[in-house]
């Protein structure tokens, strides 16, 4: 009895149709609002000097056997000195930086229009969504699934003698939020800020310690061995120049 | 760095365009994205395109960016009445745009109005002092006024933050190498081989280094850089096999009359 419940094409037009376009609507318009909102920051230098600091003493230290010993030596000196090294970080400015990064206004503003531009055009949805189409069938996936997919495709409805294949209209929203991600890049361009699953990532990045990695580059320099390749390459440019002349 | 597939692309669509073949708009999308400096080729394609007002409404928004390209080539090629044109537009475009007023301060320096330039990007900086390409045109153009030890003190107060950048390392060394100071050139020949420790190229420049410095130690260094890079090059690299040659050589007299086994 499941298998042959007929969808009123009414249905479609004015649940189906209707989401999914509103849908697309309001990620444009969030685009084009966080793009309005978007403040461009200047990067702070000491920032981007531990950065650089950070990938000149991973070069150091994944190739530190191709430059002479004595050469190696001063620069691990220069990165790891405890007075004044590159990578040394005087102890109690880690939390420091940790305070400073909420005590900036700036940057919880910024964070806070990031919040609000994802934030609450989805509750609004949602409400909207729950407060007209709560209920629906909505639609009819082709192929049959197993149970497991109940929970996916039909949130909101509490009948489990329904087949798994037919879609409530909940879920069809849920389906449209991470499922149109496709569609925006190609109508608003590749770097398109709507991607909700890239900004979360970004989110539980925040925080991050730069000191941190600073430390552990450190430690990294500390423990390296220094064995200069350079005698094998004499071997090896022979052994390369026999070949060439046999 | 340019790979094998990405230059033979180019090097065919350049065929392409000179023969009349269109793709102009490909063509200068790929060198900017590979940041080449063919400004000649990119000077005439790229004003064939802005001329033509049909070929340039199809571009949209990117138009402005060909504009920009334009003019630097213009530069580039001592065009600078294109130049003006092009910075011109951008500018009626754009008011008050940095990126803008970039341009306009490079034109002031192809003009060889180096005060002006000078006052233009100690501006720019003021606005954002972290904005690399004009910390390395300050740099440039001190090295065009022939001020090299200007250009050296610029150089180094740049890598004091961005000492990642590998295209500054090889510019000081270039610079050192000139002005005869070896000890510092070797430095950032390291610091180049550090980053990349498969590039010839920076193998050969630092055996150079050694070699000219002189003394047993770094004779024998060199001897091994330049074993180093005829490995990496498969023996095909003439230089560096004189320079074993030299550097044998070079030992050779030093070692004379010591015993056999300090030689090695």
């Amino acid at each position: 009895m499941a298998a042959d419940l007929v969808l009123d094409t009414a249905i479609r037009d004015w649940v189906l149709i209707p989401l999914s376009v509103v849908m697309v609507l309001i990620g444009v318009l969030r685009y084009f609002v966080s793009k309005l909102m978007r403040s461009s920051q200047l990067p702070d230098a000491k920032i981007v000097k531990e950065g650089q600091v950070i990938i000149r003493a991973r070069n150091l230290r994944a190739s530190a056997n191709f430059i002479p010993s004595k050469s190696f030596r001063a620069r691990k000196a220069y990165f790891g000195n405890e007075e004044n090294g590159l990578l040394f970080v005087p102890k109690g400015q880690a939390q420091n930086a940790q305070a400073q990064m909420f005590s900036d206004p700036n940057m919880a503003m910024d964070m806070m229009k990031k919040n609000l531009s994802m934030i609450i055009p989805q509750t609004l949805t949602f409400a909207w969504v729950n407060f007209f189409f709560s209920g629906f069938v909505a639609a009819k996936i082709p192929f049959p699934l197993t149970q497991r997919f109940r929970s996916m495709l039909q949130n909101g409805i509490d009948y489990s003698t329904i087949d798994v294949s037919y879609v409530s209209s909940r879920s069809w929203y849920f389906l449209n939020m991470f499922g149109l991600r496709g569609l925006f890049s190609l109508i608003l361009g590749e770097e398109n800020a709507t991607d909700d699953t890239q900004r979360m990532m970004q989110m539980s990045g925040f925080g991050f310690d730069p000191s941190k990695s600073l430390g552990a580059e450190k430690d990294g320099l500390d423990i390296i061995q220094h064995e200069w390749a350079l005698p094998k390459f004499e071997q090896r440019a022979e052994a390369t120049l026999r070949k060439l002349i046999s | 760095m340019v790979s094998k597939t990405e230059e033979t692309q180019v090097n065919r669509l350049e065929n392409q365009v000179d023969n009349g073949g269109g793709g102009a708009w490909e063509y200068l999308c790929l060198v900017r994205k590979l940041k080449l400096r063919r400004s000649d080729k990119v000077l005439k394609h790229g004003l064939s395109i802005l001329n033509d007002s049909t070929k340039r409404s199809t571009l949209g928004s990117e138009e402005w960016t060909l504009y920009e390209q334009v003019a630097i080539a213009a530069m580039d090629c001592q065009c600078l009445d294109v130049a003006k044109d092009c910075i011109k537009v951008l500018q009626k475009k754009f008011p008050g745009s940095k990126r803008v007023g970039r341009l306009e301060a490079m034109l002031l320096e192809a003009k060889g109005s180096w005060a002006e330039a000078e006052i233009a990007y100690s501006s720019l900086l003021e606005d954002n002092s972290m904005d690399q390409v004009i910390h390395k045109r300050r740099a440039a153009m001190a090295k065009a006024q022939g001020n090299l030890s200007g250009a050296i003190e610029g150089l180094n107060k740049y890598l004091e933050i961005f000492m990642a950048d590998l295209d500054v390392w090889r510019e000081l060394a270039e610079i050192y190498v000139s002005l005869q100071m070896y000890k510092q050139a070797a430095f950032c020949y390291e610091e180049l081989i550090l980053s990349q420790p498969t590039n010839p190229v920076y193998h050969l420049a630092y055996a150079d280094v050694l070699y000219t410095l002189g003394g047993l130690e770094n004779l024998q260094s060199a001897k091994k850089y330049y074993a180093s890079v005829t490995d990496l090059t498969g023996g095909k690299n003439t230089r560096a096999l004189f320079g074993i040659c030299l550097c044998t050589f070079a030992i050779g007299q030093l070692t004379k009359g010591r015993n056999k086994e300090e030689k090695d």
